[in-house]
This record gives C-alpha cells, structure tokens and sequence, in this order.
C-alpha cells in the first residue's frame, strides 16, 4: 500500500514535469506513431503476397502486432524511461540519491520517470486492435476481456525483467548505451506468430525468455478463445523472468561503489 | 599537401581512439545488430512456408538481401555521430573545433570513417558467426554476388548517410533538441529505405516513386546491387541519383552550416 502511494506521487509529480513541454509531447506521439505505421505497412505489404502466414491471417496478423504495441507503449510510459537512466546514475554516482531513500531499489529505478507521450500511442494501438477484431467478426467475452488485460500485465512483466536484466550490465561495463538498442532488437521476436518457430528457438523464446508469449498469448486469447495451457506457461515464465532479472539487479547492486565524496 | 589534408589521418585516428574507449559497450552493439537476421530466417521461413517465391525473391534470395544488409548497415549507418554533432553545437564545444584549421564538414567526415571502420571490425566476428550459421541451414545465393555493381553503390550510401545525418543534426543550431526530428527520419529511412523489407516487394506504382527518393539509396540500393539484382541500366541509373541525393545534401548542410553559425554564440573559455 506505501509503495502505492509513493507510485502514485511520483506518476503525478512525473506528469506535472512532462506537461512543460508540450510541443514535445506532441512531436514524440508523431515519432513513436511513425514506427507502428511501420509495423503496419510490413504486414500490409506481406500480405500483398500471401493470405495467412503461419495460420495467422491479415487482420489477425493486426491483432498480434496491435497488442505487441500496447503492451510496449504502456511500458515505455510507466517503466522504461526510469530504467534505461540506470547506466547514467551508475556512472555518474547519482544512484546513492536512490538507495538512501527508505524503497526497495529496484521500484524507484523504474518508476522514477515517466513519459505520457506514449500513452497517446497505446490509445492508437487500442483503435487499431478494436478495428481488427471488428473485421474479424469478432465478439469477445467479458472473461476473455478480463484474461487479455491480465495477459497486458503479464507481457509487461517480461518487458522489465529483460529491460532490467540488460540495464543491470552497467555494474560491469562503464558505458552500456547499446544496450537499449539491445532491448528494441531483442523484441522483435514478439511480433513473429508463435506458431512461425520451431526447435530450440521456440523453447528458449518460450520457456526461458517468454518473448514469443508476449503478444501471442493475449492476441490469441481474443482471437482464438482462452487457451489454459499457454496462458498457465506465460504466467509463470512472466514471473520467473521477473524474479531472476530482479536478482541480477541486486547482484550488481553489490558491485555499486559510491562515487560521492 | 594542404594543412587541412594533413590533419585528417590525426583526426581519423582520434576518431578509432574514441570509438574504442568502450570496447564492450561497442561489442555488444555488434551483436545486438546481428540479431534480426535471426528473426527474419524465423518469421520468412513461415511466409515461405508452401510457396517457392514471394514477389521476385526465393526464400534463400530473401535471406540473402537481409544478411547483406547487416554488411551494408555497418559499413554505412552512422553509430552517434548525429548526436554528438548536436551536442557540439547546443553544449558550445564547437569553439575549439572552430579555431582549428579544418573545415567541421571534413573534420566530422573523417571521425565518421573511423567510426565505420572501428565498428566494421567490431562487427566482423558476430556477422560472421550469424552468416556461417545460417549457410549450414540454407544455401544463401552468393552466385549473383557482385562486388563490381556493390563498392560504389556502398561507398555512395555511406556518403548518403554522412550527408544527410550532417544536415539533421546542425539542425541544433536553431532547435533546443533534435533527437525527435532524427528519431522520425530514422522511421522513414527504416520504411522507404528497404530496412524492413526489400522494397521491390511493394507494389508497382509505389516502388516507382520510393525510388525517387534518397532513402531507397540508404539500404536497398547498395544491398540489391550487392546480390546483383540489377540490370547494368538500373545500376548506373540508381548510382547517379544516390551521388545526386549525396552531392544535394552536402550542399544543403554547406548552407545550414554557414546559416547556423551566423547564430552561434560561443560562451565561456
């Protein structure tokens, strides 16, 4: 409940910053815009050619890449903009102004910005989605509703664990950039339709890194009805992913030397 | 030899020295761009999946095209050259770039080589590892491979990125920050420039006029030419318009540049 309150207080304080500067606001909404339009002309122009891919047809392809892009945007919002400030406050020693204060680190790494810029653009992926799924023919459930947006949490749990996981190299190395250019590459992999991979590839994105879940398992749900079995292994392959990669936070925390005088 | 001409080699150098400062940062950046080809063999595999072509490509051409890419975008895609140049500007650090004897266009132009160069090598073992590993899989088509159609193409979107990146960031002299305006052109250089997918698998009336544009000459172009999927009409053809786009966006940063600094105010010591 305090660490509620205390999100709730560092959300608004977040946006009253934001709101400053509108013009950037606006001009951030058109960039990230830009990059699903991109996404969407792929599919577009992939299925010039072919009619499903995968079993997954042109409006459920839409289905997949929307919800990949919600789940995103939600998090580029609430967390990303916090952690990916962790390896300038490692190597500047800003950190120590975090870790005295009376929080669980890894909470105030990533919630300590925010960005409503793409809550803008998670509002685009949602009219996308609904238009999809109207094209569909489809009439989802209130359960299946519900099981989508638990789904949406779920998805933005593995969002943090492999962010985390990747910020949390800068305890070793002095300037980790790349790794951010890591974590937009390493999520191509939830735009592919499951059904798409094979072999190892499909377990270690399944069962160790659940990357190919993120988007699939609630895409599915919509489209195909609730599924138990792939819905059980996202859940716990989410929180498993979440755990460790909060671990390796805390272990590099260890490494921390304070560099304030 | 001109001054300015005997201090590039020194610049290079110091160029290679600030790219190599983070030896690990730059390695895993590397690897990191190696990745997508991975997911492209996943996901074209299902596209290819009961057919033998999409478009003018076969599966292995497709793979092809996207492994060249890999070699094109390191040889060409600058790394942060345009922040860096934007940060020059707006933190006052040109002042002591301004009183040397060298012109910022070559100055920033030779530290752009080194970085290429530095980064090529960088780059040389994860792509090399990825090429190996996906020619046990799939019998890539290196038959049409043409060097002759490829190395000018390569060294004019090299030129293409440097020119254009060149006239974003001196943007900075009137914009308080840019990364938005780079971020946006990033996506269409992405969309338009054959980044996501070949271009000549859009339809017809759409890649005619792609073509015209100077993204088209980013990627796709040096990458189609290196497969050898041009006709020698089509190669001269695109080769002219990529040195054109190049020569267009050198002059306009000529300007922005001399524009720019009548605005300049340099502060402090």
């Amino acid at each position: 409940m305090k660490l509620l309150r205390l999100w709730l207080l560092q959300v608004r304080y977040a946006a009253t910053r934001e709101l400053m500067f509108r013009a950037g606001f606006f001009v951030w909404v058109a960039v990230e815009l830009a990059w699903f339009v991109i996404q969407l002309a792929f599919v577009g122009v992939i299925y010039h050619h072919v009619d499903e891919v995968a079993g997954w047809s042109r409006n459920e392809m839409i289905v997949l890449v929307a919800t990949n892009q919600l789940v995103m945007q939600i998090f580029t919002a609430f967390l990303m903009p916090g952690l990916s400030k962790l390896p300038d406050l490692v190597r500047t020693g800003k950190l120590d102004f975090i870790l005295l204060k009376p929080a669980p680190p890894p909470f105030l790494v990533s919630t300590s910005h925010l960005e409503i810029g793409p809550l803008a653009n998670g509002g685009i992926a949602i009219v996308v989605l609904a238009g999809a799924v109207q094209g569909l023919g489809l009439h989802p459930s209130w359960m299946e509703l519900g099981s989508y947006l638990a789904l949406i949490l779920a998805g933005l749990l593995v969002h943090y664990a492999v962010l985390m996981a990747l910020v949390s190299l800068t305890f070793w190395i002095i300037q980790a950039e790349s790794v951010l250019l890591g974590y937009y590459t390493i999520f191509h992999v939830a735009r592919i339709p499951r059904e798409a991979s094979t072999g190892w590839f499909r377990i270690v994105f399944t069962l160790v890194v659940p990357l190919l879940l993120v988007a699939n398992v609630p895409a599915s749900t919509l489209v195909r009805g609730l599924e138990p079995g792939p819905i059980v292994i996202f859940l716990l392959s989410s929180l498993w992913v979440a755990v460790l990669a909060t671990s390796f936070f805390l272990l590099g925390l260890r490494r921390y030397q304070s560099a304030s005088s | 030899m001109s001054a300015p001409l005997r201090a590039l080699p020194a610049v290079f150098s110091l160029g290679l020295q600030q790219q190599l400062a983070y030896r690990w940062n730059y390695f895993l950046r590397a690897i990191f761009s190696a990745l997508p080809l991975l997911v492209s063999w996943v996901f074209w595999g299902a596209v290819f999946q009961g057919r033998e072509t999409v478009g003018p490509y076969t599966f292995a051409g497709i793979l092809t095209y996207y492994a060249v890419l890999l070699v094109v975008e390191a040889v060409c895609q600058p790394s942060d050259d345009d922040f860096q140049i934007s940060r020059e500007i707006r933190e006052g650090m040109l002042n002591p770039i301004l009183l040397r004897p060298l012109p910022y266009g070559l100055y920033r132009g030779a530290l752009f080589a080194a970085g290429r160069c530095a980064y090529l090598v960088a780059a040389l073992i994860p792509v090399s590892f990825c090429l190996l590993l996906l020619s046990r899989v799939i019998d890539l088509e290196w038959a049409n491979f043409n060097l002759g159609h490829g190395l000018p193409a390569l060294v004019g979107a090299a030129l293409l990125q440097f020119s254009l990146t060149l006239c974003l960031s001196l943007c900075s002299f009137w914009l308080l920050d840019v990364s938005a305006l780079i971020f946006l052109v990033y996506a269409l250089e992405f969309l338009a420039g054959g980044h996501v997918f070949p271009l000549d698998l859009l339809p017809a009336p759409v890649f005619a006029v792609v073509r015209l544009l100077p993204f088209a000459y980013e990627y796709w172009f040096p990458a189609a030419a290196l497969c050898g999927h041009l006709t020698d009409g089509a190669w001269k053809a695109g080769l002219c318009l990529q040195y054109g786009w190049a020569f267009f966006f050198l002059v306009l940063a000529h300007f922005i540049w001399k524009a720019g600094l009548r605005r300049y105010t340099a502060a402090g010591g």
